[in-house]
């Protein structure tokens, strides 16, 4: 199993007049083989999208990374924006939550998935649209010659979204990030796409960075997942070991608070509080003001992420109290 | 004077098509609903996009107006053309919005947002009006501290908090809550979902819940209403309905939202296709080209043809197929003799 | 999922939006442009306001002659110089702010207070009162400003009062329309539903909620206005629509040396500079009042 991602102590600020204003990432690491889907967890906030961005370098203007991600053996911190370039969209892609707005309303569908295969992979413009028309119907798209010379707003949402991930594969990259790629569908046709982009995954074996707030979705989709937790990863591990018997309480808290998972009407475990401010820099673990298995030692010593099990690290310091 | 708070019976919103010009063809949203909710109870009416939920709670609400049918609300008819009962009815139902940010006026303080219902009616006023305010806020978990802060100031949870704050004020009896916890993270949409049970059990309100998360609605739910294009395709007790669905679409939802092992993305979908567009229905039963069912029993012509009737599945239970004895859901759900269903009207 | 800040009651001051004096305040700083447009336009109506108390020959700025004086270069004792009666340019420059923006204001008040309620409940309610709306604004708009500034001062008679009045009459359409479309994006917003559900009536819904996110853009718009109105005064007055002499009044000053342009440069161009000071003023200033104003990008 090749590596394709490796994303290593990954710490992202955000200055304004040149002060630093938040830290959004602390510290992130994450790894992501060929063929493999890792899932990316957590709340409004925690980070789960800038770390998605940060791969492909499409932060802010304002944010600065640091740290490493090496994709390919390729430092992406270091390259230079030509480089860049090259990389996204052709080695490695990206599909959004909202495909209504990731398309450009003014030209056809078929024109602009076929400009990404024009300028990566150098084809013209007969034979990007033929790979267009290849790509569409492999998404699972009926008729793709007309579903091609259709405007965005014609299709729908299921549609769209199937259009997006067709520009997202037709150069066969190593790496796909999907951001949130079901949120925004109806849930029958979410299952159409995750079995899609599933099918599609084994078929040409591209790793998925999967990010979502959905622990369910993650649950079935991917090999791995990484909690995050006010820009900390606080737990990951393989999807059965970790979503069976979580070993942070913040994970444990996500599992709880999900009405799926309780007796109709009866009040669901929470925690109190809200997550962190991005600015907050305390000592100790973030969670500690909320957590219900806190002790004394949890707001003076940060906790680090540790092995707790075979292919599960969680970042606590009373895990073995779960 | 029936126990039901609220009854609708053949509700139908048909909207026109721009740009039909002289055809005037309409879409209608909602195809022919009746629904009924006793007092202190929650009604979950699920369904995805177009499926005409959000028009049906529209149209209790007073927002859109009936095509036809007819909304009664403790025995007062929303079509009442009397401006005084009406008024009465405006502190009587109230709502509870998806996006919490958007239900608030950006431009507003939170004191000026929760007391806007209590000085529309003139329910109180000055030190009386600050100390119901004050009263609510803590109803709802939150604090004085809140008090001047705009909606853009506050969090997704705090801000569904205000919502919900501003729907009790006036004292309803019936609140709407339309997607209440779809845009909220996972730990904020528990919080709320207590307060919204807690609420419920002070007050005794009852709820018409709109969502198309399964989960959340039977939580919540007593009885649950599923929707397709328009129309009530199964109706039930909230547990009955979902241990053991009826129609093959309430089967697909079911198989779609449940938490499950990984395996089964490499199964085909609960369902396959989209949705029709609401002009260009599907001739019999509107969901034929999706359903699964129908593939399973060879095509049976009976679904291409004739639009089934509501049928009785168990107790208080119904279904509209002309298959709803052959529904399984894998590992469950015994499937009894179907007989047509009583007419709901007759208070069965 | 929903965007929102993170428990507001840890965020740090630099978050803290404090209201609109320090956003205002931070806003300023930050551009210059804005700062510089805030700089002219107060200097501008102090000048204007405090003219008799500031300006050197404060009679001759209101049109006092000295003929003997005529066409002096700017010196020591004539900064500006003088104009062909002999009036000191500087002075009347000064008093000529008095028309000109007090016009500006008053033609711009007048068309929000016509165009504005019209375009809301147009807007609102839509149907045959929207189409008969914009069916008169559409004939108002039809007619260049102008042009019908000119009709009316020629049936009324020329004076300031009936230039402003003219301008009053063919501006208000464009804050019907400004209305009418700010209130139409508006009106399907939940909490404007909300506030359908609880019975707010409909006058206060549009004033309450429909007006109070709606000025923003309407106040953006009346600023960066007030410099156009100047410049059209200006133009009517040049063409001897608006005042008249002996009334200082930079268009109509501009008017008075237009023969003389080369050699007596200073009697058009100063007045003509005054008039281009205000006018990039409002506008620098219409730009910054929007982030003022909007609570959410405030200071940001």
């Amino acid at each position: 199993m090749s590596r394709l991602l490796e994303i290593e102590d990954l710490t992202v600020d955000f200055s304004r007049d040149g002060r630093v204003t938040s830290r959004a990432l602390r510290g992130v690491s994450l790894t992501v083989d060929a063929g493999e889907a890792v899932g990316v967890v957590g709340e409004t906030g925690c980070g789960k999208t800038l770390t998605g961005l940060s791969v492909l370098r499409m932060l802010p203007d304002n944010a600065t990374a640091s740290g490493r991600i090496c994709f390919e053996g390729q430092e992406m911190l270091e390259l230079s924006t030509r480089e860049l370039r090259s990389i996204r969209g052709r080695r490695i892609s990206m599909v959004f939550q909202s495909p209504g707005t990731s398309f450009n309303p003014v030209f056809t569908v078929g024109y602009q998935i076929g400009l990404v295969a024009e300028r990566h992979l150098g084809v013209g413009r007969k034979e990007g649209q033929a790979l267009v028309a290849e790509t569409l119907h492999a998404v699972g798209l009926p008729n793709p010659e007309s579903v091609m010379r259709f405007y965005p707003h014609e299709l729908s949402g299921g549609m769209l979204q199937r259009a997006m991930i067709a520009m997202a594969i037709i150069c066969r990259p190593s790496l796909l990030i999907a951001d949130e790629p079901t949120t925004a569908l109806d849930v029958t046709i979410a299952q159409q796409i995750l079995r899609l982009l599933r099918r599609l995954q084994r078929e040409q074996g591209f790793g998925v960075f999967f990010i979502s707030h959905d622990l369910d979705l993650v649950g079935d989709f991917c090999d791995r997942i990484a909690v995050l937790y006010a820009g900390r990863v606080v737990e990951m591990g393989a999807t059965a070991q970790l979503l069976g018997r979580p070993r942070h309480p913040y994970t444990r808290a996500l599992l709880e608070a999900l009405p799926g998972r309780a007796q109709p009407g009866a009040p669901l475990p929470t925690v109190p509080g809200a997550v962190p401010t991005a600015l907050d820099d305390a000592p100790g673990c973030p969670f500690a003001p909320r957590c219900p298995l806190v002790v004394e030692r949890c707001f003076e010593e940060r906790p680090v992420l540790a092995s707790v099990g075979p292919d599960q690290a969680a970042a606590c310091h009373r895990w073995d109290a779960l | 004077m029936s126990s039901n708070l609220l009854e609708l019976t053949g509700v139908a919103k048909a909207f026109p098509v721009p740009g039909s010009g002289r055809k005037r063809a309409s879409i209608r949203a909602v195809d022919g609903v009746d629904l009924t909710i006793p007092q202190g109870r929650v009604f979950g009416l699920v369904g995805e996009s177009g499926s005409g939920k959000t028009t049906v709670a529209r149209c209790v609400l007073g927002l859109t107006p009936l095509s036809e049918g007819s909304i009664v609300f403790d025995g007062i008819d929303l079509a009442t053309t009397d401006s005084g009962v009406r008024r009465r009815l405006r502190r009587e139902i109230q709502i509870v919005f998806q996006q919490p940010m958007a239900a608030l006026n950006p431009r507003m303080t939170v004191d000026n947002l929760i007391a806007e219902p209590l000085t529309t009616h003139h329910l109180a006023r000055g030190a009386a009006l600050r100390e119901r305010v004050g009263a609510l806020l803590e109803d709802v978990g939150l604090s004085a501290t809140h008090l001047h802060r705009y909606p853009h100031e506050l969090s997704g949870g705090q801000a569904q908090r205000v919502v919900v704050a501003r729907a009790l004020a006036s004292g309803p009896r019936l609140v709407v809550l339309d997607e209440p916890t779809s845009a909220l993270d996972i730990v904020v949409q528990a919080q709320i979902l207590n307060l919204l049970v807690e609420l419920r059990d002070e007050h005794g309100l009852t709820y018409l819940l709109i969502s198309h998360d399964l989960s959340v609605v039977r939580h919540l739910s007593d009885r649950i209403g599923v929707m397709y294009l328009g129309r009530i395709v199964e109706e039930g007790p909230a547990e009955q309905l979902l241990d053991s669905p009826r129609h093959p679409y309430t089967r697909a939802l079911l198989a779609s939202t449940r938490g499950r092992g990984s395996t089964t993305l490499d199964e085909p979908p609960p369902i396959s296709g989209e949705m029709p567009s609401t002009w260009d229905l599907p001739s019999g039963c509107r969901f034929h080209t999706r359903c699964a069912l129908r593939e399973e029993l060879g095509r049976p012509t009976a679904c291409e043809t004739t639009d089934p009737a509501s049928v009785t599945v168990g107790t208080r239970h119904f279904a509209a197929c002309h298959f709803a004895d052959h529904v399984r859901v894998a590992g469950g759900g015994q499937p009894g003799p179907a007989t047509p269903a009583p007419d709901p009207s007759k208070g069965d | 999922m929903s965007v929102s800040l993170d428990s507001p009651e840890q965020l740090p001051e630099a978050f803290r939006s404090t209201g609109m004096r320090s956003r205002a305040l931070r806003s300023l700083r930050r551009d210059p442009g804005a700062l510089l447009g805030a700089i002219v336009i107060t200097t501008l109506v102090f000048v204007a306001l405090a003219a008799p108390l500031l300006a050197p020959y404060p009679a001759q700025g209101q049109g006092e002659a000295n003929v003997p004086a005529r066409d002096l270069a700017p010196s020591a004792e004539h900064l500006f110089g003088t104009d062909h009666l002999g009036r000191d340019v500087l002075s009347r420059v000064m008093f000529g702010g008095r028309p000109a923006i007090g016009v500006a204001l008053a033609v711009v008040i007048l068309a929000v207070l016509i165009g504005v309620p019209l375009g809301m409940v147009a807007g609102y309610r839509g149907g045959w009162l929207d189409e008969a709306l914009m069916r008169t604004t559409d004939l108002f708009l039809a007619f260049p400003p102008l042009l019908l500034a000119m009709v009316i001062s020629a049936t009324l008679g020329a004076s300031l009062f009936h230039a402003g009045l003219a301008l009053a009459i063919s501006w208000w359409p464009w804050y019907a329309r400004l209305a009418r479309t700010v209130t139409q994006s508006l009106k399907h917003e939940p909490f404007i539903d909300a506030a359908r559900v609880f019975g707010v009536r409909e006058p206060v819904i549009l004033a309450r909620h429909v007006l109070r996110n709606a000025t923003t853009p309407i106040l953006v718009q009346a600023t960066i206005d007030a410099g156009t109105v100047i410049l059209a005064v200006g133009a009517l007055a040049f063409l001897g629509l608006a005042a008249q002499p002996p009334t200082p009044d930079w268009g109509l000053m501009v008017a008075e040396g237009r023969t003389t342009v080369v050699t007596e440069w200073w009697i058009s161009t100063f007045p003509g500079l005054a008039i281009f000071a205000a006018v990039l003023a409002f506008n620098l200033l219409g730009d910054a009042l929007r982030d003022v104003l909007d609570p959410r990008t405030g200071g940001r």
